[in-house]
């Protein structure tokens, strides 16, 4: 499940999902009674509020928390860190963006062995967003000319197929067709 | 007759909505503000249509002229944005200045600011006419590489960048202080005082915060295109504008400003509904449930705002190095703490006093809900993790739309509370019921419509969608898109249709 909520984009509409529901539920509630049914000032002992206050931020608090400490190990750069202290065994990549297609300088990997994908743009803002082939985005990349550490990510793919890789920074009029392949053995 | 009730008089369709009385005294307050906002709404029925033929020009792969996506797209965009959704605010925040201090809301500031803005607007849709797709958020360094490339002719960079320039010098100089000038300095009239108020008040400490945000995180923007416009004048040489030309120089500035116009925006208008909503309590206490907290959540939504702009680069991994995408994530989920704040204090101030369910009120009521829906959406793609999953794609799009839609549903509901007060007359309960129903299912729809397409993997501004198998969410967008706009019709149609109040 937590696999789920943090490495696909319909999980991020879930996390979405799970703030918005009771949000809607309360806030009409609310409005619809005192709006509607009862517009009357409310009978509710005023010592209450301070105490459902209280309850109110402890619970946004503790929810913001755990949905953020939950997330730590899926965050990309902390799982390279990670993969660049505990391994040397990377199959490199590096590639530069140009207006509008990639120099890549390997598009064949092998499953289950890290990629250290390291990539630069040589004129304007570019992406590089991978697409695993049942179309979810893996991870997008954002490149930005002139600065000279290359933008590094590590990635193992645990599947083998045809994985798409898109440009996700609008570069100009040929921006759609920015598109590349990589192969997963 | 002030030139801009002149203008307003002359002004057929849009004029006749926001004529101003000439008869109460008021048209010092009244007179400018009314012309900025009508003007807004110009602006609001072009950025609209092109919204609306976005999809279709997806759908029948159209590509002449006006019929072309990234030309629709990069001026819907900037419409939306800066003469609409800004502007509408700067008229009303103005009117509402002037009738809480009691000062006159017609200073040489306001007035440039209503030319700067508008004349920036204009030259910028020339500049796009003539081929310069660059989006709304300029994408530097695209504006030169597209003219070193022969995509579009380098003097519709120069009328493109002089255009931000005038629209950049209207928002973070004029209207700052425009509002400055009234707070602090002006001249007091107590025949102007209509609803007196001090900085003590919710309603005015945010406005006070919220253009000195404009003006604190807009001035480094300002100075690096001024640069950038010398040289592409051939007043200064490349040698002496270098350090302005960077493109990672040119791209945190933008987004430093960016993201605090929006989160400015966001403080002026919630202060603007702690302002407005006492007035439609049921037993007339006409307070909030507690200043104190309304006040702590506009102050955790400003220090929480200034730094979290670091969620924008997150993907720059290791050229944006890990801690400051850790504390862009702590600081974005930090003003979903101001916002907890603030939703407590409306809901607790609703459910004490009741509320008189009035269109303008409930107007501000349904931009509130969504204003509330999208912050998550926000917070969602500010977290780092899924971040790399969301960037760039149609979530982050939806985001940027629909914190406008809500701030401008919550602007509508204000305006529409003063409406009376600025034109002596009356508007049909009835049609803005109709109003703000369409405007909120519409928004909704979009905003969730966006994010299936972000959730999907589905790329902000691209042409292709209907090769990439997304036309889906483009007939979903198309639909819920021409539900909106049948909301702001709406609205516009019970302004002219307002009835004269007789005394």
């Amino acid at each position: 499940m937590k696999d789920f909520l943090y490495t696909d984009g319909w999980g991020a509409f879930t996390v979405m999902l799970f703030f918005h529901i009771p949000f809607l539920i309360i806030f009409f509630r609310v409005v619809y009674k005192k709006a509607f049914v009862n517009t009357g000032p409310s009978e509710t002992d005023p010592q209450k509020y301070p105490k459902i206050e209280a309850i109110w931020i402890a619970i946004a608090v503790v929810l913001f928390i755990s949905v953020n400490i939950m997330s730590v190990v899926y965050m990309p750069p902390v799982s390279t860190a990670n993969m660049t202290t505990n391994s040397s065994d990377f199959q490199e990549v590096e590639f530069t963006a140009k207006s509008w297609y990639y120099d890549i300088s390997n598009r064949e990997y092998e499953a289950g062995r890290p990629v250290r994908f390291s990539g630069k743009s040589s004129d304007t803002v570019h992406g590089f967003a991978v697409y695993h082939p049942d179309g979810r985005i893996l991870f997008t990349m954002m490149l930005m000319p002139g600065v000279e550490t290359p933008t590094t990510l590590v990635h193992t793919f645990d599947e083998p197929g045809t994985y798409k890789v898109r440009c996700l920074e609008y570069c100009g009029i040929v921006h759609h067709a920015m598109q590349d392949v990589l192969v997963v053995r | 007759m002030s030139a801009a009730t002149s203008i307003l008089s002359n002004t057929p369709v849009f004029g006749k909505m926001f004529q101003v009385d000439t008869k109460n005294g008021l048209e010092d307050i009244n007179a400018w503000p009314a012309l900025i906002i009508m003007t807004s709404f110009i602006w609001l029925a072009i950025a609209a249509l092109l919204g609306l033929g976005m999809p279709i020009i997806q759908y029948f792969g159209l590509n002449v002229f006006l019929f072309n996506y990234y030309t629709s797209l990069t001026l819907h965009g900037a419409a939306m944005t800066f003469p609409f959704a800004f502007s509408l605010m700067v008229g009303v925040s103005i009117h509402r200045a002037g009738g809480c201090m009691g000062k006159k809301g017609n200073s040489i500031f306001v007035r440039l600011y209503f030319i700067f803005m508008n004349l920036g607007g204009l030259l910028f849709t020339l500049s796009v006419l003539s081929g310069f797709q660059i989006s709304y958020t300029v994408m530097y360094p695209l504006p030169v590489v597209g003219a070193q490339m022969g995509v579009w002719p380098m003097w519709s960079v120069v009328l493109g960048f002089t255009g931000i320039a005038l629209i950049l010098i209207s928002m973070i100089v004029l209207y700052p202080i425009a509002i400055l000038r009234i707070i602090f300095f002006d001249k007091k009239y107590e025949e102007l005082e209509l609803s007196p108020r001090t900085l003590q008040d919710p309603g005015m400490l945010g406005m006070l915060m919220a253009v000195l945000i404009l003006i604190i995180t807009g001035l480094p923007l300002l100075t690096v295109a001024t640069a950038v416009l010398l040289y592409l004048y051939g007043i200064l040489p490349m040698a002496w504008i270098t350090w302005a030309a960077e493109p990672v120089v040119f791209q945190f500035v933008f987004y430093i400003f960016a993201h605090n116009l929006m989160e400015s925006m966001a403080i002026m208008i919630v202060s603007a509904v702690y302002g407005t909503l006492p007035l439609y309590l049921a037993d007339g206490t006409r307070k909030l449930y507690s200043d104190k907290l309304a006040n702590a959540a506009l102050w955790i939504l400003l220090i929480t705002s200034v730094t979290s702009f670091f969620h924008h680069f997150y993907t720059m991994f290791p050229a944006l190095p890990s801690t400051f995408s850790y504390h862009g994530n702590v600081m974005s989920w930090g003003t979903g703490l101001g916002g907890a704040f603030t939703i407590f204090t409306i809901l607790a101030t609703i459910w004490k006093h009741g509320i008189r369910p009035e269109p303008g009120v409930m107007m501000i009521l349904g931009g509130f809900i969504i204003y509330c829906l999208d912050g998550v959406t926000a917070m969602v793609v500010a977290n780092v993790a899924l971040s790399y999953h969301l960037h760039g794609t149609m979530w982050v799009g939806g985001h940027a739309m629909t914190v406008l839609l809500s701030m401008s549903m919550m602007w509508m509901g204000v305006l529409y509370h003063h409406y009376p007060v600025i034109t002596n007359r009356n508007p049909d309960g009835d049609s803005c019921r109709r109003s703000y129903r369409f405007y909120f299912i519409g928004g909704v729809g979009l905003m969730y419509s966006f994010m299936a397409g972000g959730a999907s993997g589905m790329p902000r501004r691209i042409a292709d969608w209907v090769q990439s198998g997304f036309m889906t969410i483009g007939f979903s967008i198309l639909i819920f898109g021409i539900i909106l706009t049948l909301g702001f019709v709406f609205f516009l149609s019970n302004l002219s249709k307002s009835s004269e109040i007789k005394v």
